[in-house]
């Protein structure tokens, strides 16, 4: 390669003006914007005010919780889940093989509103046929809507219905990746079938899982069309209002964009922490 | 048609100088090779010349032009690289001409090239063809190919046939020994291979981590090394180094006693006058052997191995622990003892001090 | 050897028993998504439990029209998609080229900003990038507004660097020596062989773009430059509204996507894994 200046950015000015004007300068503009009282116009400088506000507000602890929550039991599972897909997906003996993948995978490139749209649907209470499937078996009616814990759960379902095909495919290119001669290796050496999933396969995955993790808590950090869509706007009574949701009520149906941009920052800094975390403590292990 | 001047050429990567100050003359119409172990600089010091890295000091002059400012394309070379770098979404044809055609080269003329590069490489048949669907032998004609259209003042090839099996190897080394008398145009061809450098060049250029060792006709290199670098590096198998010391200096010359076989003493007629006692290298090559008595020596070695190749046979051998190679022509049975006698010819010894210069 | 292929066989029924009920469970919403489209309204809210498709999709779909105009969205959701795909693919691809190919004063600078702020959430600039587009551009409800901004994904940008990069460089140097200019070498040889990267990049943005919602949503909501997404998000949570013309919709943002998932399924997972696995 030889030094070459002129040419390198005449190649790299388009892209670099739009990047520069659309993602670097607004991370540095909203991290200002949050220190300015926005209610006021013209904005003044008030240092305090929305991140003030943002320690005492119980409406932020409140998606702080959700959210939470919602990474808590939802990832764990949904890797879980997707790890184990990819397994079976990778199987020799499976047969219909096209089939199976497509059931997992497709959810993919399905359109968030979409799969909102269908999920309100089947889960109504009075009509859906989730609640009369659940009736052909004798059990009452979940009121899917109206129950806190019940609504939580059906994010928890959707998102997770939406993201495990989307995490398996990951996997399983990591999977794909692993030579077969170490598993003939390890079925000469007597290894059983489950060992070799445990001490051959999810440690040589680990790096893979660590990723697909970190993917997904920032998803999780900023998950907005879920509860907006299927349990209207983090019903009921802000039981599954999230961090996503209340920047987009603060920022957009309240207009107030200094206290929206705290939030946003909050978002940012603890999807990077966690994230951090996770490698952190996936490297510790090794 | 061209010659080539280098004057003190240094190349830098950083804080990491590769290129040492290369002094070299290359004369219009010259087949070089830049032979060396890898990591030498051979291969950045020819990229140097096609102007692909920048020249960190000193001067690369083309037919006289000084062109360290030149770009690749105005410096009237052409060259052939170790992958072939053939353009692989394009027919044999269009990579004959691409060059040619963006360049906005009369379609005639090009098609006059194309054809006459294709006739002397007869690979008329594969122009429709791309490059994966054509062998290895095939690409490497074709890498010439789009070299020979450029009708350039200059070939640079780079390690052009190490991608090839060992048959192929011979073949197209032969076919670019012919191409140059049939052109006649200045070559320089970079190899790590000695056996190709031997039988291509006109004039071989040794080097070792930067540095010029030694320039020659390849028989001068072989008969005349300036270096143990150079002796071990011309020459199949390589020499045998063995350890010595000057046992006495007289006007006949020097005489050296192997460390490993104080019974040894061979006196070289050199006119330098090396301390005696000093720690020196005796080298002499696995051919120059010859039967015991034969020469002005004898020495009794243990034989590990020998390999017969039918019209000659090596036999891997060591003095107190010191190995070498004898090679014994017309002997199928060298080597079947535990022992062997051979004959030391002195005027076929060379002397290296302990810096590796050459003792003359 | 009887006892090990009988063995292998219980294994592939367990495999089988196992992995089923999942699929069948993952493919429901999907089934139902289409059987609903199909189903009157009274059908859809009637007791009986229906899981074959019914004949209604044309009524449902004429609804969905009354409701919103949803075949002007569904024009502006594929123009935008195309678009910014030819876009983003040409500037990414620009810029991974730069960034694989030429030694350049702030290359290490440009590499580290790109790569250091890929992971930060959409949420971080929705507030500026809103507050610049619709209030100091004035660009709200435009075209631009919907194609521009989403640019500036960097993921194309380390997608084609990488492609540009496992290139053998010989390859270039051997078009320089012939004197073909940089930005020929970039058409004529770089684009053609980043090909299939350019397919899977182009799938996995083109599908971006066509499922974005939250940016649409904010920046184009006045009725006629709604892209189709947006459009059926707003009937979504209303009381008047037919649930059958609603899934219609739905239907018609899925089933092209899934139509062409199904026979570039190699493109989308080589553009979903890029990322991941190296």
């Amino acid at each position: 390669m030889r030094l070459n200046n002129r040419i390198a950015y005449a190649f790299l000015a388009p892209y670099l003006l739009i990047f520069a004007t659309f993602w670097l300068w607004p991370i540095i503009s909203s991290f200002l914007i949050s220190f300015q009282n926005t209610r006021v116009n013209p904005w003044r400088f008030a240092p305090s005010m929305n991140w003030g506000r943002l320690v005492g507000d119980p409406a932020f602890y409140n998606a702080l919780y959700n959210t939470l929550i919602i990474l808590v039991i939802q990832v764990p599972v949904m890797i879980a889940l997707a790890t184990v897909m990819a397994v079976f997906l990778n199987s020799p003996l499976l047969k219909a093989r096209p089939l199976y993948r497509f059931a997992f995978f497709a959810p993919v490139v399905v359109g968030e509103v979409a799969y909102a749209a269908v999920f309100r649907l089947m889960f109504s209470a009075d009509f859906g046929i989730i609640n009369k499937i659940i009736g052909t078996v004798g059990l009452s009616p979940v009121s899917w809507f109206d129950n806190g814990t019940a609504a939580m759960a059906l994010v928890i379902m959707a998102v997770t219905w939406r993201w495990a095909g989307y995490n398996a495919i990951i996997i399983l290119a990591g999977l794909q990746s692993i030579p077969g001669d170490v598993y003939e290796a390890a079925t000469l050496d007597r290894v059983g079938k489950v060992q070799q999933f445990f001490h051959i396969t999810l440690p040589l995955l680990k790096p893979i899982i660590l990723f697909c993790i970190v993917l997904s808590v920032i998803g999780t950090m900023q998950l907005f069309a879920e509860p907006f869509l299927i349990t209207n706007r983090g019903g009921p009574g802000g039981a599954t209002e999230t961090l996503g949701l209340l920047l987009y009520r603060q920022g957009f149906t309240s207009l107030n964009f200094g206290y929206a941009s705290a939030i946003a920052y909050t978002i940012a800094a603890l999807a990077v922490a966690i994230s951090l975390l996770n490698l952190f403590f996936g490297r510790e292990a090794k | 048609m061209a010659g080539l001047t280098l004057k003190n050429v240094i190349k830098r990567f950083g804080a990491l100088q590769v290129i040492h100050g290369a002094d070299l003359e290359i004369e219009d119409g010259e087949f070089v090779v830049f032979v060396g172990p890898s990591g030498c600089g051979k291969s950045t010091l020819l990229r140097m010349i096609a102007g692909l890295e920048d020249v960190s000091g000193g001067e690369i002059a083309i037919a006289g032009t000084v062109v360290n400012d030149v770009e690749p394309s105005e410096r009237h070379i052409a060259m052939v690289f170790q992958s072939y770098a053939l353009y692989p979404h394009m027919t044999v044809r269009k990579n004959l001409s691409f060059g040619l055609t963006m360049n906005g080269n009369p379609k005639a003329d090009t098609e006059r090239r194309v054809a006459h590069a294709a006739d002397i490489l007869q690979i008329g048949e594969l122009m429709d063809r791309r490059p994966g669907q054509l062998s290895g032998g095939q690409r490497q004609r074709v890498a010439i190919g789009r070299a020979i259209v450029r009708e350039p003042q200059v070939f640079l090839f780079d390690e052009p046939l190490s991608n090839l099996d060992a048959e192929l190897r011979v073949q197209m080394r032969v076919e670019i020994s012919k191409l140059h008398k049939q052109l006649g145009t200045t070559m320089i061809y970079v190899t790590h291979d000695q056996t190709e450098a031997m039988t291509l060049a006109d004039k071989i250029v040794v080097l070792r981590s930067g540095r010029i060792e030694q320039v020659g006709a390849p028989l001068d290199l072989y008969d005349d090394p300036a270096n143990q670098f150079v002796a071990g590096f011309v020459g199949s198998p390589k020499m045998n180094f063995l350890k010595a010391r000057i046992d006495a200096v007289s006007a006949d010359g020097a005489t050296a006693v192997l460390a490993s076989d104080p019974g040894v003493k061979i006196t070289l007629p050199i006119s330098g006058r090396p301390d005696v006692g000093s720690s020196v290298t005796l080298g002499i090559r696995p051919e120059h052997f010859v039967d015991a008595g034969a020469g002005d020596a004898d020495l009794t070695v243990d034989v590990d191995v020998a390999e017969h190749l039918g019209h000659t046979s090596y036999v891997y051998a060591a003095v107190s622990g010191e190995p070498l190679i004898i090679e014994r022509p017309e002997s199928r049975h060298a080597g079947s003892q535990d022992r062997l006698t051979v004959g030391v010819p002195s005027r076929r010894c060379f002397l290296f001090d302990a810096e590796g210069q050459r003792l003359r | 050897m009887i006892s090990k292929s009988r063995s292998l066989l219980m294994r592939r029924l367990a495999l089988h028993a196992a992995l089923t009920p999942l699929a069948i469970i993952w493919l429901f919403p999907l089934w139902m998504m289409f059987v609903f489209s199909t189903m009157s309204d009274y059908g859809i809210f009637s007791p009986d439990i229906v899981l074959v498709p019914s004949t209604k999709f044309i009524e449902n779909f004429l609804n969905l029209q009354a409701d919103t105009d949803f075949l002007r969205a569904m024009f502006i959701s594929i123009t935008v998609a195309v678009i910014y795909t030819i876009l983003s693919v040409m500037l990414t691809s620009m810029a991974g080229w730069a960034l694989a190919r030429y030694r350049f004063a702030g290359r290490s600078v440009v590499i580290a900003i790109i790569l250091g702020t890929i992971t930060l959430p959409f949420a971080v600039v929705v507030i500026p990038q809103f507050i610049m587009v619709a209030r100091e551009f004035k660009l709200a409800n435009t075209w631009v507004a919907l194609i521009v901004p989403p640019l500036f994904n960097s993921l194309g940008v380390l997608f084609m660097r990488q492609a540009f990069s496992m290139m053998p460089s010989e390859l270039f140097d051997a078009a320089r020596v012939e004197g073909v200019k940089e930005w020929r070498i970039f058409l004529h040889i770089a684009l053609p062989l980043a090909r299939p990267t350019m397919a899977a990049l182009s799938i996995i943005l083109f599908l971006a773009s066509w499922n974005n919602y939250l940016w649409p949503l904010l920046i184009n909501s006045k009725p006629g430059m709604m892209t189709a997404p947006v459009a059926l998000g707003t009937l979504i949570g209303l009381t008047k509204v037919s649930w059958g013309g609603i899934m219609a919709g739905a239907v018609l943002l899925t089933a092209p996507i899934l139509f062409v998932f199904i026979f570039l399924q190699r493109h989308f997972i080589s553009g979903i894994t890029a990322g991941a696995v190296k």
